[in-house]
């Protein structure tokens, strides 16, 4: 899967609009980044890419890059 | 002074008892249990080598692996005459087989909760159906199913577990009354967070923070699979037989915080 459609699909996890994530962003700076947020990421990448997310690895994230980070073996630029 | 019995009441001895989701957790420690009291014991899963490896570690004799899908509802009944024509009655179902899956209403489709439910409460239903058949259900007869502590409260992420468990608590008021007049007790067990290998995938889903809430939540901690295989086994016994209809919570005290 590219970055941008995996961006979108986080989009869709924070309830934004498509395409507002450039991928730097950091992730405090998100209204709704919160608990529920962070077990749709994990369900996401389970669904979408195959990839259990390692809970510790994602509460240490800082940025959407850092998600991104995470998955980064089946998401390519 | 009241006569004691002269067989203690929870002895299974004599007693056949279906024990779904046998292969692990809850069902695996239900199987061991009650085969530790006497019963015998047809394990079903959906792994023939897990199933047949519990089986082959049981206590006693006589004990049988059947696996099935038990998410394929209309073939259950059938299954269930089947095993019974081959197996004979059965005095016990513990419906312990159930899936877990972490997911906010954000991103629950069709799919998803179709199948939670179907696996969950679906097969549930379908067991019921099956076990009242003639030839299924012996003398005496009682079900139960595992629900969940998730069916009681309320927790974020997990509202189509959460439905699926507590429309099972409330599926086994209406079975009890309608198993009445077929002489088949129904109740239930609601256990918190026990130590298996499915509450290790959930924990899978969820950060070091969300579990150690999870965690705090429980005032003698986590239970382990025994603590709920005894209260279920309680249940399908003689020593419940006034018993009907009811969830037992098996929580360590959750509910009462």
């Amino acid at each position: 899967m590219n970055v941008q459609l995996f961006l979108d699909k986080i989009c869709e996890v924070l309830e934004i609009e498509p395409g507002s994530l450039k991928g730097d962003e950091p992730l405090d700076s998100l209204d709704n980044w919160d608990s529920l947020a962070v077990i749709s990421f994990i369900a996401l990448a389970d669904e979408e890419l195959g990839v259990i997310v390692d809970a510790e690895k994602l509460s240490n994230a800082q940025s959407v890059r850092d998600l991104l980070d995470l998955v980064s073996d089946k998401v390519s630029a | 002074m009241t006569a004691l019995p002269a067989t203690p009441p929870m002895d299974m001895n004599g007693r056949t008892v279906l024990v779904t989701g046998a292969s692990t957790g809850i069902g695996r420690a239900t199987a061991e249990v009650l085969a530790s009291l006497g019963a015998r014991v047809i394990a079903n899963g959906r792994d023939a080598s897990r199933l047949s490896q519990v089986v082959s570690q049981l206590p006693g004799q006589g004990h049988l692996a059947e696996t099935f899908d038990l998410s394929r509802m209309d073939e259950v009944a059938p299954w269930l005459k089947d095993l019974c024509a081959r197996h004979g009655p059965l005095n016990g179902l513990a419906h312990c087989a159930g899936i877990q899956m972490t997911r906010a209403v954000r991103q629950v489709d069709q799919a998803f909760f179709d199948q939670t439910m179907h696996v969950n409460l679906g097969s549930a239903v379908a067991l019921a159906r099956g076990f009242r058949q003639k030839g299924c259900k012996g003398e005496p007869a009682a079900m139960v199913f595992v629900s969940s502590i998730a069916g009681l409260i309320g927790q974020p992420g997990n509202v189509v577990y959460a439905a699926s468990k507590g429309g099972l608590m409330s599926a086994v008021r209406a079975l009890a009354m309608e198993f009445l007049r077929d002489g088949i007790r129904v109740n239930a067990v609601a256990p918190a967070l026990v130590d298996t290998e499915m509450a290790a995938r959930s924990r899978a889903t969820m950060t070091a923070e969300q579990y150690q809430y999870m965690l705090d939540q429980h005032p003698m901690g986590i239970g382990q699979p025994q603590d709920v295989a005894h209260p279920i086994a309680f249940l399908l016994s003689d020593a419940s037989r006034w018993i009907n209809a009811v969830t037992l919570p098996v929580e360590g005290g959750y509910l009462a915080r």
